[in-house]
């Protein structure tokens, strides 16, 4: 077992050795800190000094690594076995004692420790956020985890295509696509399958018609016959699920729900987490407003009062979280990438990929 | 030292096209074996199977006495390659890349430090030490590609071409240090292209020709034939081959007995076809008596380069 370790060690220290030395890395490094420096300056400036200033701060900036996260990492990850083989490293490798699976959990290490350090390198910006106040432990806690391990699928992703792809420019781009597809690709399917398969929907109004006020409250009223409208409503309930897939959605569905007096969301996690989750609840198809009835017996018409439509925070709880179905999806992704990368790079080797040299 | 290297009916193909078709070969402990054969007849692939790259479709492989299909880190443990392709961790500096070499093959970090040195010193790439691998000669990453090789004291080495890229005064290093290493009783297997070379160290050859290894009986019937030498006499100036001087060569090798036929110039001088050693030893002793001032009498090519030449010429005509 401690052979093994030491061997995925010797792969992680030659890969990071090597990241370390080149100068690029660290204007990388330098550009993405002047991006969440500044992405945090105009997030104060929109949000103002206010009590919900750290939620907003500290959310909006791990989306914002995320964001260059996905934008980077696949880069660093995407050409680690099919690059070495094209500089002639690969076989070198592979006629030592080193196995196959330490070679590339040695490489899956090495680039997730390097997308990582984006995280790293934008602590001292969310360490203010959590100054500013208005940030549960929890959501410190859990979500920096869950954007981790997000980080962790997309290296994985990037290290597993670039063992079952030949090309490295291939891999990267094939990598960037699975990001695409998980970021972007589940928004376009969730938004445009829920426009297609949309229902017709009847309300039901039932309106006064007069008010005899000589007469007393329930027989005064005189209610006029219903009126019926029929429209179509999008049929998002039926796909909420594919959003579950959703990086973005994992890493602010897994925070806890941040709250005002109000029960409006305190940070961009929850209010994204109440707009997905807004998506379970199936419209009403059937619905009937009584404003006539209402007057007879309450007295007055409040017509559409706040009681009728639940607050953020009631969305928020009467629905499912789905966070970690998404996190073990990309778990299984990742895994699964690294899994067939190791088959497919295995010597002494049975079958050789298209045009490509073993040495 | 271990048990050398045993080929038996190897065969491996890459869809269409048969790299090798059947390859039989033996080499020894404490010898230096060379592989030699044209571009494409499957030297590099026969290596790879040798070094638990590439699968064989068929035949029986071992090497130092393991199958490298079956038990590919006990080959691992005792086989060193060197690659005909010289990749390098292009930012790792000299030293550290033989230092992670060496701990690629498990040896604990002090060990693999003092090995790196040892490796250093044995190549001559001391003063490169701390230098990036990716500002290296071609001829350098060549040498530093043979210490990896010899990183974990391997018993059976196989080298791809490893004299390509080398300026004479490094191939003599090279030579001498396969010779060292072969009388520790290694087992050296070396495929190369120039042939001169390894005329001088190999110790037995295995010829390759379109993935087939080449029968002894072929290499004998090869060297039954004539075997051009070449003649040089005092005064012929081969810059004049036309000339009266080299004529007069020429009339006294006929004077002697050759056959006109036999008897050829280029720009060196006069070759003459000569059947074998004894051959060879007479004709001269001819000319010597006839007052011929022989400056230069030796064969036009070295052994296994006119065996590689018949068997090609062979295989055309």
């Amino acid at each position: 077992m401690t052979t093994y370790l030491s061997g995925i060690g010797t792969v992680l220290a030659l890969e990071l050795r090597q990241r370390i030395r080149g100068v690029a890395w660290y204007v990388l490094l330098g550009v993405f800190v002047a991006l969440v420096a500044l992405i945090t300056v105009l997030l104060w400036l929109s949000i103002g000094v206010s009590d919900g200033l750290g939620g907003f701060l500290f959310s909006g900036i791990l989306f914002f690594v995320l964001l260059l996260g996905t934008l980077v990492a696949p880069a660093l990850s995407g050409n680690a076995i099919n690059g070495d083989r094209d500089a002639g490293t690969l076989a070198t490798t592979q006629v030592t004692l080193l196995t196959t699976g330490q070679l590339v959990l040695g490489k899956f290490l090495a680039a997730w420790l390097t997308a990582l350090a984006f995280l790293l390198v934008s602590l001292p910006f969310l360490l203010f956020a959590v100054v500013a106040g208005g940030v549960g432990p929890g959501t410190i806690a859990v979500s920096v985890l869950v954007l981790a391990v997000e980080l962790g699928v997309i290296a994985a992703i990037g290290v597993g295509l670039s063992g079952i792809l030949t090309r490295p420019l291939f891999s990267i781009v094939v990598t960037y696509l699975a990001v695409a597809a998980l970021s972007i690709g589940t928004l376009i399917v969730f938004t445009l399958a829920g426009m297609a398969t949309s229902s017709e929907a009847r309300t039901t109004t039932f309106d006064v018609a007069s008010v005899n006020e000589d007469v007393p409250l329930p027989e005064g009223v005189i209610c006029s016959p219903p009126s019926v409208t029929t429209y179509t409503v999008p049929r998002f309930d039926y796909y909420w699920g594919v959003l579950a897939a959703n990086p973005y959605v994992v890493l602010a569905d897994s925070a806890a729900g941040q709250f005002d007096a109000d029960d409006q969301p305190t940070d961009l996690f929850t209010a994204t987490a109440v707009g997905v989750r807004q998506a379970q609840i199936a419209p009403d198809l059937d619905a009937t407003f009584d404003y006539c009835t209402e007057l007879r017996e309450e007295g007055s018409a409040g017509g559409i009062d706040s009681g009728r439509f639940p607050s953020s925070r009631e969305v928020f709880e009467s629905t499912v979280p789905t966070w970690f179905v998404g996190l073990a999806i990309h778990v299984v992704l990742g895994a699964g990438a690294l899994v067939w990368a190791t088959a497919r790079t295995r010597t002494p080797a049975a079958r050789l990929p298209r045009g490509s040299r073993i040495a | 030292m271990g048990e050398g290297i045993e080929v038996v009916g190897v065969s491996r193909s890459f869809s269409a096209v048969q790299a090798v078709r059947s390859v039989t070969l033996t080499a020894e402990p404490g010898s230096i074996t060379a592989l030699i054969g044209p571009n494409g007849s499957g030297k590099t692939t026969l290596l790879l199977m040798l070094a638990t790259l590439l699968r064989p479709d068929a035949g029986h492989i071992r090497v130092a006495g393991h199958d490298p299909v079956r038990q590919p880190d006990e080959v691992r443990a005792r086989m060193g390659w060197m690659p005909d392709i010289l990749g390098s961790w292009a930012s790792l500096p000299v030293r550290a890349t033989l230092e992670i070499a060496g701990r690629m093959y498990r040896l604990p970090k002090s060990a693999a430090r003092r090995r790196a040195e040892e490796l250093l010193e044995l190549v001559g790439l001391t003063e490169l030490a701390a230098q990036p691998t990716r500002v290296l000669s071609r001829g350098q990453k060549q040498r530093l590609s043979l210490a990896r090789a010899l990183v974990h004291d391997p018993s059976v080495l196989l080298l791809d071409e490893p004299a390509s890229g080398l300026d004479p005064a490094a191939r003599v290093d090279l030579r001498v240090l396969l010779q060292r290493l072969a009388e520790d009783g290694r087992t050296v297997l070396v495929s190369s292209h120039v042939l001169a070379e390894l005329d001088e160290m190999a110790t037995s050859a295995v010829y390759l020709d379109a993935g087939v290894s080449v029968s002894a009986e072929r290499i004998a019937a090869s060297r039954a034939g004539l075997r051009p030498w070449r003649v040089r006499s005092l005064g012929a100036d081969p810059a004049a081959a036309d000339g009266a001087d080299s004529t007069a060569l020429a009339d006294a090798l006929r004077a002697v007995g050759v056959p006109a036929e036999r008897i050829s110039a280029d720009h060196l001088g006069l070759l003459v076809g000569v059947r074998d050693e004894g051959d060879a030893a007479a004709l001269l002793a001819a000319l010597v008596t006839r007052g011929v001032a022989v400056s230069s009498f030796a064969p036009a090519f070295g052994e296994l380069e006119q065996t590689f030449l018949d068997l090609h010429r062979g295989n055309r005509s």
